[in-house]
C-alpha cells in the first residue's frame, strides 16, 4: 500500500487537566480514500479532527502529512502542510457573500491568478456555490451552507480535509446532498477523514471505517465489512443489521 | 414646532448623529472583535480633543492637522493595550473583567489630563468657530459640518478598510467565526489587536471632531460613555453598520426632542432606547444574524 497521506500514531490528547480522550490513538488515511471515524458520544471523535488539525496539541505521539513529521505544528502551519478542517455545525462567515467566505480560503494565497484557478475548480465541484455566489452565506440553507464550507476548505488545495459531522442538523434528503458532494472530493483527488454521528449512513458513503471506542480505534476495516457485521451493527450502528 | 425650526433640528440632527456614529463605531468594533467592553473608549475621545486643542495651542495650527499625530499614536496604543493587557485577563470572564480594567484605564486617562491640563474647562479657537450658512433655509454652523464632515470621512474609511481590504476581510471573519478563521489561516491573535488599534484610532478622529464644537474638561468622558454604551446596544453589539443606523436614529431623536423638552430631558432618549431595546429585543435591532449569537 503506498504511504498515506496523514497518519497519526500513538495520539494521546486531553483537555485541561481532565483524563485523557485519547489514549493511543493510530488512523491512516490513504490517497483518495474516504476514513470514516465512527463510535458512541464522548469516543473523541471530534479530538481527532481537532489533534490532526492543530486545535489541539497532543501529549504523545506523532502526526505524518504525506511522510513528514508536524508534530506540533499550528492550525496555520497545519492548513500549509495540507490539512484542512471544516467544523462541526455552522462555520460560514454569515455576514459575508458567498465569495468573501471562499476566497477567503485561500486567505494565506498571495498569487491573484492561483485564486481565480481555485474558485474555478471548486465552482465546478460545487455547482450550488456558484449559484449562489453573491448572496450572503448566512442566509442559505444548512445544507448549502455545507458546501460553502466544503469550497472554503479545497482552496487550498488540502491533501486531506477533515469533516467534522457534516450532517449534522441537516434532513435526510440534504444529508444525502452533501454526502455525494463528499464523495465528489474524493473522486476530485482530495482524500477525506470523516467523523460522524450518523454512522450507517457516513459508512456508507466511506471507503474505510474505523470503531474509536474508549480513546482508541476499536475495529477498522473496509467500510462495507463493517457494515455487514452484524455483532458490529448491534452494538455502534443503531441496531439494524446492514440492507435493513 | 415651526417648519422651520423643525428642519434646523433635523439637520442639526444628522449632524449630531453622523458623530455618534464614528464616536460609537470603534466601541462596537472592540465588543465585536474580541467582546471587550471598553469604558475607556470615551476617556480616549477626550484626550484626544486635548491632544488636538494643545497642538492648535502649541502650533497655531488647525486642530485637524493633530489627527496626523494622534491617529498612529492611538492605533500604537491600542495595539499594545491588547497586546499587553487585554490578552492577560482570562477568556471565560473576559467581558466582565474588561469592565474593571477599562474603567481603570479611563480613570488614569482622567487624572493624567487633570494633573497636566488641570480641570480648567478648554475650548479649541477656531477661525471659522462663529460662522454659519444656510442649508436648505436653516442655519447650521461651520464648525458642525466641519465635525460631520470628519465623522462621515473616519466612517467612509473605516469602512473601506473593513470592505475592501485583506485585513479588513480577516477581521470581519474573525468577528464572524473565530474558530473558522483561524482554520483558513488567520492569525487571529494580530487580527484583533490591529482591530483595536483600528478602534482606538477612530477615538482620535471622533475626539477631534468632537473637541471642535465642544467644551472640554477631564472628566467630560462620564457624559459620553452612557450614550455612545446605549447605540451599540440598539444597533446590536459588534456591528458597526447597526451602530451607525442607531445613532443617527438617536441623533435625530434627540435633537427633535431638545425643542419641546429641553437639551436635558432630550438626553435620556438614549437611557429609553437602551430599556426598550433590552426588554423587548436584547440583541440590538440592527445587528442582523451576528448579533443573535451574543
Amino acid at each position: 500500500m503506498s504511504e498515506p497521506l496523514l497518519a497519526l500514531d500513538g495520539i494521546e490528547a486531553g483537555y485541561g487537566r481532565a483524563a485523557l480522550v485519547l489514549r493511543g490513538l493510530s488512523v491512516h488515511v490513504p490517497p483518495s480514500t474516504i476514513v470514516c471515524l465512527v463510535g458512541p458520544n464522548g469516543a473523541g471523535k471530534s479530538t481527532v479532527l481537532k489533534v490532526a488539525s492543530g486545535m489541539l496539541q497532543p501529549r504523545a505521539g506523532a502526526i505524518r502529512v504525506a511522510g513528514d513529521d508536524v508534530t506540533g505544528r499550528t492550525p496555520q502551519q497545519m492548513l500549509a502542510a495540507g490539512l484542512a478542517h471544516v467544523l462541526q455545525g455552522h462555520s460560514v462567515f454569515p455576514e459575508m457573500t458567498v465569495e468573501e467566505n471562499v476566497r477567503l480560503g485561500a486567505y494565506t494565497v498571495r498569487d491573484q491568478a492561483v485564486v481565480e484557478e481555485r474558485v474555478a475548480r471548486v465552482q465546478e465541484i460545487f455547482p450550488i456555490v456558484g449559484d449562489r455566489w453573491r448572496q450572503l452565506a448566512g442566509l442559505l440553507s444548512g445544507g448549502q451552507q455545507k458546501q460553502v464550507e466544503f469550497a472554503r476548505s479545497l482552496m487550498m488545495e488540502p491533501k486531506v480535509v477533515l469533516l467534522d459531522e457534516p450532517s449534522m442538523g441537516l434532513d435526510p434528503k440534504t444529508t444525502a446532498t452533501v454526502f455525494e458532494q463528499i464523495v465528489r472530493m474524493r473522486d476530485h483527488g482530495t482524500a477525506v477523514l470523516l467523523v460522524e454521528q450518523n454512522a450507517r449512513r457516513a459508512l456508507e458513503a466511506a471507503d474505510v471505517g474505523c470503531v474509536l471506542d474508549l480513546g482508541r480505534v476499536h475495529i477498522s476495516g473496509p467500510a462495507p465489512e463493517l457494515l455487514a457485521d452484524p455483532e458490529l451493527s448491534r452494538l455502534y450502528l443503531g441496531g439494524r443489521p446492514a440492507g435493513v | 414646532m415651526s417648519s422651520a425650526l423643525l428642519l434646523q433640528s433635523l439637520i442639526l440632527g444628522i449632524l449630531l448623529g453622523g458623530l455618534y456614529a464614528l464616536l460609537a463605531s470603534g466601541l462596537t468594533l472592540y465588543f465585536g472583535v474580541m467582546r471587550v467592553v471598553m469604558i475607556a473608549h470615551s476617556a480616549f475621545l477626550i484626550l484626544a480633543g486635548y491632544l488636538a486643542w494643545f497642538f492648535t495651542v502649541q502650533t497655531g495650527l488647525d486642530p485637524m492637522i493633530s489627527l496626523l499625530i494622534t491617529v498612529p499614536l492611538f492605533f500604537g496604543i491600542g495595539v499594545l493595550m491588547q497586546r499587553l493587557l487585554i490578552t492577560r485577563l482570562k477568556p471565560a470572564s473576559l467581558t466582565m473583567m474588561s469592565v474593571l480594567l477599562t474603567f481603570a484605564i479611563a480613570l488614569v486617562i482622567e487624572g493624567m489630563l487633570g494633573f497636566t491640563f488641570t480641570g480648567v474647562q478648554r475650548r479649541i479657537r477656531l477661525d471659522y468657530g462663529a460662522s454659519s450658512i444656510e442649508v436648505l433655509g436653516a442655519q447650521v454652523a461651520v464648525v458642525k459640518l466641519v465635525a460631520f464632515g470628519l465623522a462621515a470621512l473616519a466612517l467612509g474609511s473605516l469602512w473601506f478598510v473593513l470592505k475592501k481590504t485583506s485585513f479588513g476581510q480577516a477581521l470581519r471573519a474573525t468577528i464572524q467565526h473565530k474558530e473558522a478563521a483561524e482554520l483558513v489561516g488567520i492569525d487571529t491573535a494580530k487580527v484583533a489587536s490591529y482591530g483595536f488599534g483600528l478602534g482606538l484610532a477612530t477615538a482620535a478622529v471622533g475626539g477631534t471632531a468632537l473637541a471642535l464644537d465642544a467644551t472640554i474638561y477631564p472628566s467630560l468622558h462620564w457624559h459620553w460613555i452612557g450614550p455612545l454604551m446605549a447605540i451599540i446596544v440598539v444597533g446590536g453589539l459588534g456591528s458597526i453598520p447597526g451602530a451607525a443606523v442607531a445613532a443617527m436614529l438617536l441623533g435625530v431623536t434627540q435633537s427633535l426632542l431638545q425643542v419641546p423638552l429641553g437639551t436635558t430631558w432630550a438626553q435620556t432618549v438614549f437611557y429609553v432606547a437602551l430599556f426598550v431595546t433590552l426588554m423587548v429585543r436584547p440583541q440590538g435591532f440592527f445587528g442582523g444574524r451576528l448579533a443573535q449569537r451574543f
